[in-house]
């Protein structure tokens, strides 16, 4: 008899990064890599598990503008010409290692991998969207949705019409898209204010998760801690809070998985090792070296890096997902006996960690799925809707406002490198009401102009700018977004208000900025 | 007061414990008891395969106190692994204005102890000021008046307390320590004359910071044994290991038991440790094999056939290890009925 439930869920997003107007654009690269090391692997494995009839639960969030990108005409003919690039070096790769057998055959396996997903790509029309959405259908993944552009809600609370226009858009974007409304949202980064959840439950949205001190700080005090959600009060929106202790297994690069000796190394790339005049075709057109994703060596643990070996590296991934499973079985038998009921246990991940930064991520992820499945009977795979089915009495409190960021609250996005943002971004968000409430019914030009207002604002408010300058390193890029998105916005304002809107210019950044085609401006209230 | 302190002891007691079980695997932490030890020899001999301590980077112990969403933060990055591309500087069409012409200050809360704030006031209020304050105007120091408001309607002159942060004429925002957490904050930005009045200009929102450990009340409908609570918390936290949430109240527990090394190091995992020479060589060979024939002929190379360019010349290369390389290069024609073979040998030593 199953004694508990494991909730695993990938949190899939990246920022819209989408340049027309460049013929290549080093930041597209994130996607690119992103589809070949992490989405791809991830669907291939859900065909395998599926094809053979595992039934097998994961939860999924894929952020609207992640969505918007692997669906968007241009980006899917850049990923083709990248991959096709990415091909042809790899074939090259495979000639110039003929005397290093060691390395050889990693350059056969990495050109495999990547014919493999050109083959899915075209598979699926390009979109892959389709995938996801049929695993959705036939009732094995459930996909919950995140803000808009990702934007970090709890550095909203001061213009809550720009969190509801975040949590709307985004609302609506996935019934375009799945065809059904979503049931649960992921709040980017975790970030929860309290309150927060009154938007949530006007949009019709039943779950979203925190981190664990979310819950756990929660007033009343939750008895069952995060084994179990909790309703908001007031709202009755359910609430699930993280498990740090399965949570660390994978994240932590000192202890976690990801860190054995054994796995491949991110950071020796060829595009860094290898000879300039070589590499040079297949790195940015301004001659920068840059990541290629051929990738030769293992952790090793120390500065001499040994070949890469898959088979080991793969025995090694199964090794870790048995470690896993056993340690949840004994969490979960544990928190049985003590609860009295049945825990569930919250393991969320970025979903791009899977593959992008942990290569064998995805055979882990595989493996586990299947011992769970076949090799025990404490832990049952479940998805947050399905639980809450099954377990509709729960605890209310209200939870507390927290992150799963750097320190658990909003220093991550709110510290010397990006608070700067902030004034701007919530004058930016008044003026948005200002128009969507005095504006309510226009056509036209003026339409088109709040429109694509909306669009720069909620581009602007992307949690991503924020993270990348916290980091302190390779800043301009995230900052150039902000500005440049809050200055379109800031004209289309001012235009708007004067009546005097520039056709040209607005076509040309309805045609940079071309997410969500069907925005309603009303939203923003 | 006194629930929390016997939570305390009995977190007291677990982490206690936790100390001796291995990081990497999960114990239950009852008392211990026979199906414990069990656990955790089953959990060791399955943990063998678990991550290996790292040989040539010995993390300092102080380094080893992880951050809360460090991890998260450090993979987030990852995400994002691009090098800069050295751009012309994009000439920006405008700058963002510096202010946006109205009297304002906005709080925020980065966490359970500091609160930002940003604000900007008009020129055109500075100038009112001047004339009805004239001299004293000068004289006047400008200051964030910090109201705890909690559980208040604030009326202006109800707070619990106050006090005041002197900020600079050019300053328009502040990090303020509030040393409260789960409580509620008010800012006036303000003039304090030289006779102790102060002259509010503008009025911040309210915010509450969030509490830094589990909250006092417990349901009376969903009473929860203390016992139980603290258990599951250390459990929340994965088996207690450090984390700075819950900070006031999971470290200072913590603090009386581990001796605490300095204050938590913000270390990345990739921090390059300070002083250490980096002084460094790489040398590969690579081996260049060139030449031309007829645009239609065939051309194999150690027995494997290659691509020609339409002007009949080919182009390989290869890494070169240490070592001889014998490297037949055939070049049969079209019709097949001639065939040339040239074989270059060349020998790499490395010393």
């Amino acid at each position: 008899m199953y004694k508990g439930y494991l909730c695993l869920i990938l949190h899939g997003h990246l920022p819209f990064v989408r340049h027309p107007e460049h013929e290549d654009f080093l930041e597209e690269d994130w996607l690119y890599e992103a589809i070949t090391e992490t989405y791809i692997p991830l669907i291939l494995t859900l065909e395998r598990l599926l094809n053979d009839n595992i039934d097998f639960r994961l939860t999924m969030s894929l952020s609207p503008t992640l969505i918007s990108m692997l669906t968007d005409g241009l980006l899917q003919d850049r990923y083709l010409r990248h991959i096709n690039r990415l091909i042809e070096l790899a074939y090259k790769e495979v000639e110039r290692t003929r005397w290093q057998p060691e390395f050889q055959h990693l350059a056969i396996m990495y050109l495999n991998n990547f014919c493999k997903a050109r083959d899915t790509f075209q598979r699926f029309n390009r979109n892959l969207i389709t995938p996801f959405k049929n695993f959705q259908d036939c009732g094995k993944l459930e996909i919950v949705t995140c803000a808009a552009t990702h934007g970090f809600l709890p550095l909203m609370d001061i213009c809550r019409e720009s969190i509801r226009a975040q949590v709307k858009v985004a609302v609506s974007h996935y019934e375009t898209v799945f065809g059904k409304k979503p049931r649960g949202i992921w709040l980017p980064e975790c970030g929860y204010h309290p309150g927060h959840d009154e938007i949530l439950k006007e949009a019709g949205l039943r779950y979203f998760f925190t981190d664990s001190h979310g819950v756990l700080h929660g007033a009343p005090r939750p008895k069952y801690g995060v084994f179990a959600p909790v309703y908001c009060r007031g709202t009755g929106v359910a609430c699930f809070g993280r498990d740090l202790e399965s949570s660390k297994q994978v994240w932590s690069s000192i202890d976690g998985y990801p860190g054995d000796y054994l796995y491949r190394e991110f950071y020796r790339d060829i595009g860094f090792d290898l000879d300039y005049e070589y590499i040079r075709p297949y790195i940015h057109p301004d001659g920068v070296r840059i990541n290629t994703g051929i990738k030769y060596f293992r952790i090793t643990g120390s500065e001499s890096k040994e070949p890469y070996n898959p088979h080991l590296a793969r025995e090694k991934a199964s090794e870790h997902a048995s470690n896993f499973m056993f340690n949840r079985e004994k969490q979960i038998e544990y928190l049985y006996d003590f609860m009295q009921k049945k825990p569930i246990i919250v393991s969320p991940y970025d979903a791009e960690l899977f593959g992008h930064w942990w290569y064998e991520g995805p055979a882990w992820l595989e493996f586990l799925i299947r011992k769970v499945i076949f090799d025990q009977k404490t832990i049952r795979l479940i998805t947050p809707g399905e639980y809450l089915l099954e377990n509709p009495r729960n605890q209310v409190i209200t939870p507390s406002l927290s992150s799963w960021g750097w320190k658990g609250y909003s220093e991550m996005w709110l510290q010397g490198p990006n608070d700067w943002i902030y004034r701007h971004l919530h004058t930016a968000s008044g003026r948005m009401t200002e128009l969507a409430k005095s504006l309510p019914h226009r056509d036209g030009i003026l339409r088109r102009a709040l429109k694509q207002a909306l669009r720069e604002l909620l581009l602007a408010q992307s949690s991503d700018w924020a993270f990348i300058m916290g980091t302190g390193t390779h800043t301009s890029y995230a900052t150039r977004r902000t500005k440049e998105h809050l200055l379109r916005f800031t004209r289309l304002y001012e235009d708007i208000k004067s009546n005097s809107i520039d056709e040209n210019w607005l076509c040309d950044i309805e045609y940079k900025d071309n997410i969500f085609p069907d925005i309603d401006y009303r939203v923003h209230q | 007061m006194a629930i929390l302190r016997k939570l305390k002891e009995k977190l007291k007691k677990i982490m206690q414990k936790e100390k001796k079980s291995p990081p990497q695997t999960f114990a239950p932490q009852t008392s211990a008891h026979p199906p414990r030890i069990l656990a955790e020899i089953l959990a060791k001999k399955i943990a063998k395969g678990s991550p290996q301590k790292r040989k040539g980077k010995e993390v300092p112990a102080a380094e080893k106190k992880e951050i809360l969403g460090q991890q998260e933060t450090a993979i987030g990055k990852t995400k994002f692994y691009t090098v800069e591309a050295p751009r012309m500087p994009r000439v920006m069409p405008q700058e963002l204005p510096e202010q946006y012409g109205q009297d304002k200050i906005v709080l925020q809360v980065r966490d359970p102890w500091w609160i930002h704030a940003y604000w900007e006031i008009t020129g055109q209020t500075y100038e009112r000021l001047k004339n009805e304050l004239k001299d004293e105007f000068y004289r006047a120091k400008r200051i964030l008046r910090v109201y705890d408001v909690s559980q208040i309607i604030f009326d202006g002159k109800n707070a619990h307390r106050f006090f005041d942060i002197q900020i600079n004429e050019g300053t328009s925002n502040w990090y303020i320590d509030s040393a409260g957490a789960g409580r509620s904050w008010c800012v006036d930005l303000g003039l304090l004359l030289s006779d102790g009045r102060f002259i509010m200009i503008v009025r911040s929102n309210t915010v509450c910071t969030p509490i830094e450990g589990p909250s006092w009340i417990t349901d009376e409908e969903w009473m929860i044994p203390e016992d139980m609570f603290a258990r599951l918390y250390g459990m929340g936290f994965g088996l207690g290991r450090s984390s700075p949430v819950g900070k006031g109240w999971q470290e200072r527990v913590r603090r009386a038991f581990i001796s605490s090394p300095g204050v938590s190091s913000l270390a990345s995992p990739v921090k390059k440790v300070p002083g250490e020479r980096k002084f460094w060589l790489v040398v590969n060979t690579e081996l260049i094999v060139y030449g031309a024939t007829e645009p239609d002929a065939k051309v194999y190379i150690q027995d494997r056939q290659i691509n020609l360019r339409h002007d009949g010349t080919f182009t390989m290369r290869f890494a070169l290890p240490n070592g001889k390389q014998v490297i037949p290069v055939k070049a049969t024609a079209s019709d097949n009925k001639e065939e040339r073979t040239i074989t270059p040998i060349v020998t790499k030593e490395t010393k």
